[in-house]
């Protein structure tokens, strides 16, 4: 009885605090105004915008303010909230997931959002001949239409991260009748053409496109979303995206005032940009991690022997690394040392402090035992000009110099260097990562799990490792699904990377533009973006 | 004055120009390391998927099969499509192509304003302080890298005296010349001054030749002489130097465009090299023979105009 009071008393404290907060976020000291366009400078144009087949940052960072997914992640990035799906279940023994379908949703060319739409989105999403993406929603066997306004996904098996899926650019729902109308005789081709003239049903749609130079959305008439002041999202008419690939120029920009705002901020210019007080320098926290990436086969490919083929040897450079000196150097001092192979953000993350404490001696040690007393010498792949690259590696080069280890830094172009990783040609590169669903399972399918792409190419195969992952996928039970990610991050410990570190978005705004938010996962929100007259 | 015979002449010698580069470049982006779905695809994609892509666009023939199907598609006018945006590469040269032409011709037009009477105030007052201090100017302007000055120019007469735009391209034509005063500027710099001290050495021999000399004798004005015997001749030699300058200048085109971030096809090609992207490449190739050609043509038939002997 005591316990069941005590229950309602916290429950109506904490219903209490939740309708404060409710209240304070939908009554701000004064309504958002409307209206302007926002000018953002970004340093390289969005490719190819289909939701399905794209494939590269620039895309999926741009496609949220298009395209409207059933489920939106949360401003965090880690839980779900609703999007067109207003609610959501998933059957107790983990098979289906119920979806409600929003009243009266409709796409930016004013026709409705059927679930005959969302049926046709997902199961395209879920081909695995269409895009790099479809495993995120691999579990799904069949999309079935219960009523007009219930979908039911029939899952093969059960999957713990599908509700998360469901936020993530490629579950995006389109309209099959106008991307099945456009020319072309294969999906591929037809989704050319819609990525042209795309139709979705997010905050914005496309009004027009100069590769390379700059693009043009304008708000969606048609947007479900309310904003403070009870009328239809966004607050903005339109957003002007100037592609502006020098850095300083970028920055020059909004200094001037033509941008109201920039993205990828050099770290080295932070501190400045603080300090103006005409400028709000922001630093959104990421899920991006900077590592060293190892190739530890016993052979090279060109068949000589590969010292980094040894645990102790990998520990030892690791151990030997002074990441707290590289974020200082490289980063300016805006980055935290790694904790895990996966970023602080991304759920089920297990560490605290750095990875591997910097101990030269322990080091030293561990390359006696691996048998390298004398050290040896390996190259690191590094793009040509990219100053955070060189740095890392300049730096990297001089922390190993005691511990008898000689780095030679190659410099390659981009498309040299992705090819030989691919092929396992490489010694060791840099590399950066960043979630796009707010679940543990896609960094960990590329970094741990040998069958995707051989642990990120490096060779590394961990037989425990690959059945935890395997398991995890289906795994319901929360507290197991920890454990088997806690393991997976202990075992990788001795696994093919340099941890180096986590470093924020950096995105500088004009002073009166307010409720711009980049979230964990990269995606730019402009929905709740208005310029403060 | 011109005679028909050597433009003909002159225009069919671009045909053999042209295959060439249409088979060089065919070769060197596939010789080139790397591949276009390496480049572009990022870390994620996996081999299985690499290799479904390849197929999709007969990356996996072989490179004469490849080349046949390449030099068949041009002859039908069909450049292909872009591997990165996915457009179809007419639309994107069409796009990108004449910011940079007006560009370089305001570039061009502004190194000759400038070299042009800095040129003769140079040679007419040969050694002396006017002439020490446009020499020194010049070799100044030649020595500083295209990415400084135009970074310099942006600081000052941009962020600060607010004079100019930072960078950017404008939305009508009189908007864009305005916002390409400056990035022409920075790319007339280098150019006026090689135009500059090919010019003074040109004038100062024109002023030595006994043609001049034979002028001043028969009374003419100093005026008369300047325009019509010296310029008239000094001018041949430099044209001459012109348009093999206007092919470098779409070279320092790159830098200057990224900078002041106008999309011209300087950006585009590096940004095609990088990304492996074939058709884009080839396409943009193609299309810069021809403006270089057509330049080169022009100069020639100027140079012809200037000195009747030279079409002979």
């Amino acid at each position: 009885m005591k316990s069941i009071v005590r229950f309602a008393a916290a429950t109506t404290l904490m219903a209490g605090i939740s309708l404060a907060a409710m209240a304070a976020s939908l009554a701000p000291a004064a309504a958002a105004p409307r209206g302007g366009t926002l000018v953002y400078g970004r340093y390289a144009d969005s490719l190819f915008l289909d939701p399905v087949l794209n494939d590269a940052n620039v895309d999926i960072w741009i496609l949220s303010n298009l395209y409207d997914t059933l489920l939106l992640p949360t401003d965090d990035g880690k839980d779900v909230q609703p999007g067109l799906a207003t609610a959501w279940s998933l059957s107790p023994d983990g098979k289906a997931v119920t979806l409600t379908l929003r009243e009266g949703a409709k796409f930016s060319d004013g026709s409705p959002i059927t679930a005959d739409d969302v049926k046709w989105s997902l199961d395209r999403a879920r081909d695995p001949k269409n895009g790099i993406w479809s495993f995120l929603v691999a579990s799904v066997g069949s999309v079935d239409i219960k009523d007009p306004k219930t979908v039911v996904l029939n899952l093969k098996n059960p999957d713990p991260a599908i509700i998360h899926a469901l936020t993530v650019f490629n579950t995006a729902i389109l309209p099959e009748k106008v991307f099945e109308a456009q020319p072309g005789a294969t999906d591929a081709d037809k989704a050319k053409a819609f990525g042209e003239h795309p139709v979705g049903s997010g905050a914005f749609m496309l009004q027009s496109w100069s590769h390379g130079s700059e693009m043009t959305l304008v708000k969606n008439p048609y947007y479900w979303r309310m904003g403070d002041d009870g009328k239809p999202l966004p607050y903005l008419d339109g957003i002007k995206f100037e592609v502006i690939p020098d850095d300083a120029t970028r920055i020059l920009k909004v200094q001037s005032g033509e941008l109201d705002a920039s993205e990828f901020v050099p770290f080295s210019r932070v501190e400045e940009l603080k300090a103006d007080d005409k400028l709000n320098m922001e630093l959104f926290p990421s899920t991006k991690v900077t590592y060293g990436n190892l190739n530890v086969r016993p052979k090279l490919k060109n068949g000589s022997d590969n010292p980094l083929s040894s645990e102790k040897v990998r520990l030892a450079l690791n151990y030997a690394a002074d990441k707290d000196a590289i974020i200082a150097i490289v980063t300016h001092g805006v980055g935290t040392p790694m904790s895990s192979f996966m970023s602080a953000a991304t759920p089920l993350h297990v560490g605290q402090g750095t990875w591997f404490p910097v101990d030269v001696d322990k080091a030293k040690e561990l390359m006696k035992e691996a048998g390298f007393e004398k050290g040896f010498s390996f190259s690191c792949l590094v793009i040509a000009g990219n100053v955070d690259e060189i740095g890392i590696a300049t730096a990297l080069q001089q922390m190993w110099a005691p511990i008898g280890v000689t780095l030679n830094i190659e410099q390659v172009d981009n498309a040299t260097l992705e090819s030989r990783y691919r092929d396992g040609d490489f010694s060791m590169r840099l590399g950066y990562w960043t979630d796009d669903i707010a679940d543990p399972n896609e960094i960990t399918s590329y970094f741990a799990y040998s069958p995707t792409i051989e642990s990120q190419h490096s060779g590394w195969k961990n037989e425990e490792a690959d059945k935890l992952f395997e398991q995890s996928q289906q795994e319901l039970d929360p507290k197991k699904r920890a454990d088997e990610y806690a393991r997976i991050q202990e075992l990788y410990k001795s696994g093919p990377i340099i941890a180096l570190y986590e470093a924020p978005y950096p995105v500088v705004l004009k002073k009166d533009v307010k409720g711009f938010l980049q979230i964990p996962l990269g995606n730019n929100i402009f929905s709740g973006t208005y310029i403060q007259k | 004055m011109l005679n028909a015979g050597f433009v003909i002449r002159r225009l069919l010698q671009v045909i053999p120009t042209f295959i060439f580069i249409l088979v060089v470049t065919f070769l060197i982006v596939r010789l080139l390391p790397g591949d276009p779905l390496s480049a572009t695809a990022g870390d994620r994609v996996t081999d299985a998927q690499v290799a479904q892509s390849k197929a999709e666009l007969g990356l996996d023939q072989p490179v004469l099969v490849q080349f046949v199907d390449f030099l068949r598609r041009v002859a039908t006018g069909d450049l292909g499509r872009s591997y990165v945006v996915r457009i179809p590469v007419w639309s994107l040269i069409g796009q990108r192509l004449p910011p940079t032409l007006l560009l370089s011709a305001m570039a061009t037009a502004m190194a000759i304003l400038l070299a042009v009477p800095l040129a003769f105030v140079s040679a007419l007052r040969r050694d002396r302080a006017a002439d020490m201090v446009i020499r020194g100017a010049f070799q100044v302007g030649l020595s500083m890298p295209v990415f400084y000055i135009g970074l310099v120019l942006l600081t000052v007469f941009s962020a600060q005296l607010q004079w100019f735009p930072v960078g950017g391209y404008g939305d009508n034509w009189p908007d864009r010349i305005y916002h390409l005063l400056l990035p022409a500027f920075t790319l007339a710099v280098s150019l006026a001054a090689v135009l500059m001290r090919n010019l003074r050495s040109a004038i100062v021999d024109v002023l030595n030749a006994e043609y001049v000399d034979f002028a001043r004798a028969k009374g003419l004005m100093p005026r008369v002489i300047l325009g019509r015997h010296v310029l008239r001749n000094a001018l041949i030699s430099t044209v001459a130097l012109l348009g093999p300058m206007v092919g470098t200048m779409l070279g320092g085109a790159v830098i200057t465009e990224s900078v002041f971030a106008i999309p011209g096809v300087g950006r585009l090609m590096i940004d095609s090299i990088y990304g492996r992207d074939y058709p884009v490449i080839q396409g943009l190739t193609m299309a810069l023979a021809v403006v270089v050609s057509l330049i080169f043509l022009a100069t020639d038939l100027l140079q012809a105009a200037l000195d009747p002997r030279v079409a002979k």
